[in-house]
């Protein structure tokens, strides 16, 4: 009846899982969204502006970003925005921040911890753009910036966002979980401060990674209670990464139609992963 | 000159972010910004005089580099091992790869897709109760499932873990660029002149996909680190990041990311002069 069992207190964890999917999702897109919406911001006058030689030092400062590790960051910042506190003279257990600031502060330092890398990534995508011959032709031609930048630049640069956006989906996912087991919860962890037998902390949404947190000690009770929710992020991710695979392969053949005699072609397009030499990526139908 | 001075730089920029993030809970705790700065130069002092800091053990205040030592290196130890043995597999296995047909290729790559997106606490538990299941049924005990307490030392089960999934990362990408290396023209030319296969491939193509996975070993480590962080706990290991969890206080996190930083960041440092030095394409690294 029960395929992933039920917890401590009697509920089905299925159900839970269920309940908890859409607050999990949406923050991760959202987030995710965010993250590449400001990088992107970001990286618009890197590339525009920024001569060659400064972008490369630059780029070289933010490399000493790979070596700060962004899970201990998280925990690190957000333990005191997410775990309810006590108030000594009264046993008054309180959050700092109310629910609304605590969703926004969580978003907010989750975007920002990946902005420098990711808005010199993007700005490098860009720059890349930039060097290509057609732009270098429109430009002789008379092209404004601004008109390069939409009717050139953005044509190829979505798609790689697109890419990038799945990419920062999965490593979301994962930094969910790790908070998860942290027991730190999307939206504030509702601890019990009682002395005598306290309740392990809650989460007060059910998402995924509070499940996690709260169901990861039951493992040694029944492994498919632990197991459950962590398996649900495995399958987020792996379906996030299908998405962004699916979308490069459909990129890279996009431009011929799927008859037999084009199969061949496609495979060797894509056993090549030469491009065709010039066609205008605006007016594709695809 | 140019490089020691550019690595120096690296190098500072990375400590002071990191003691600027240190500051970060005062802020978030106390909404002012002086306290802010307060603590920062707290924090600057402690890092400058690392002998004298402590730090709080069961309740009571020790010399923090006293009792540091020893979990630090068996931290680094687990990660250094980690780190060489997925590799080393993975550079091994993906030789082995590219002499295989194009069919099993491609369902190789499609279960390293599937293999990357298992979750680093779902790896952790199956080897976990992997171990366990092994022990009920043959009564043979691998190695033990956690550590007892800071005497004991187990290496086997943490590095198994930790090398999982940055073994299928650096797999996936080897093939990827050794596949891209293989369709370039000069491939097609040694093996026209009439060399081995498998010798353009150890020899020319390893070494002309080198340069990209350094880069990208870069983003496995940083994957690896948190990583660290996690298995210690599940574990119950007292190594560094331990320390460093049981005494949350911004000095010690600064303190430990420092030093978990500057031994990667010298093995980097050197890696890219020798790139530099060895290809002389010094502007392109």
């Amino acid at each position: 009846m029960f395929p992933f069992g039920t917890d401590a207190l009697g509920y089905d964890t299925g159900m839970k899982i269920l309940e908890g999917a859409k607050f999990t999702l949406l923050s991760v897109l959202v987030i995710a969204f965010l993250r590449i919406l400001f990088s992107f911001v970001l990286a618009i006058p890197l590339a525009f502006f920024v001569p060659d030689r400064i972008r490369r030092i630059l780029d070289q400062l933010l490399s000493s970003f790979y070596f700060i590790p962004l899970t201990i960051i998280a925990v690190f910042l957000l333990t005191p925005v997410l775990w309810e506190q006590l108030r000594m003279p009264g046993w008054e257990e309180y959050f700092i921040y109310t629910f609304n600031q605590r969703i926004w502060l969580e978003v907010f330092i989750l975007t920002i911890l990946v902005i420098p890398l990711l808005g010199s990534t993007i700005g490098n995508i860009l720059a890349l753009i930039l060097k290509e011959d057609f732009i270098v032709g429109a430009h002789i031609l008379g092209a404004s910036k601004w008109r390069i930048f939409i009717k050139h630049v953005i044509p190829h640069l979505l798609p790689k966002l697109v890419i990038v956006w799945c990419q920062q989906c999965v490593q979301l996912l994962i930094i969910f979980m790790h908070l998860g087991y942290f027991k730190l919860f999307f939206g504030g962890t509702d601890v019990d401060y009682n002395p005598l037998i306290p309740d392990p902390p809650v989460s007060l949404s059910n998402e995924w990674s509070g499940l996690i947190g709260d169901y990861y000690n039951l493992i040694t009770v029944n492994p498919s209670i632990a197991l459950g929710p962590i398996i649900m992020f495995g399958i987020a991710i792996y379906a996030f990464q299908l998405i962004g695979e699916g979308f490069q392969h459909h990129l890279q053949t996009r431009h011929y139609k799927r008859t037999n005699r084009n199969r061949v072609l496609e495979k060797q397009i894509l056993g090549s992963k030469t491009k065709s030499s010039f066609d205008f990526v605006h007016k594709r139908g695809a | 000159m140019k490089i020691i001075k550019k690595l120096l730089m690296q190098l500072i920029l990375t400590i002071v972010s990191i003691i600027l993030i240190s500051g970060l809970p005062e802020l978030i705790m106390n909404k002012n910004v002086s306290m802010y700065f307060n603590k920062i130069k707290d924090v600057c002092r402690d890092i400058f005089q690392m002998n004298q800091m402590t730090y709080f053990n069961q309740g009571k205040p020790r010399l923090f580099l006293d009792d540091i030592w020893s979990p630090y290196i068996y931290s680094l130890s687990i990660l250094f091992g980690a780190l060489l043995i997925a590799f080393c597999m993975a550079q091994l296995l993906t030789w082995v790869t590219l002499m295989l047909p194009m069919f099993i290729r491609g369902a190789i790559k499609n279960l390293l897709t599937f293999l990357e997106s298992l979750p680093d606490l779902l790896v952790f538990a199956l080897v976990q109760m992997g171990i366990v299941l092994i022990y009920k049924k043959t009564g043979v005990l691998v190695s033990n499932v956690a550590s007892m307490g800071a005497e004991e030392r187990i290496y086997i089960v943490p590095i198994v873990c930790l090398m999982i999934l940055p073994f299928v990362y650096f797999y996936k990408m080897m093939i990827l660029l050794a596949e891209e290396e293989l369709s370039k023209q000069y491939v097609e030319m040694s093996l026209a002149k009439g060399m081995r296969r498998i010798y353009v491939l150890v020899v020319h193509v390893t070494r002309n996909t080198s340069e990209g996975i350094f880069h990208f070993s870069k983003s496995v480590l940083w994957f690896m680190i948190s990583n660290l962080l996690l298995v210690e706990i599940i574990f119950n290991i007292h190594g560094i990041t331990h320390y460093m969890y049981s005494d949350f206080r911004p000095e010690m996190l600064a303190a430990c990311l420092i030093l978990l930083v500057i031994p990667f960041f010298l093995l980097y440092a050197l890696f890219e002069w020798v790139i530099v030095h060895f290809t002389k394409r010094g502007e392109w690294v």
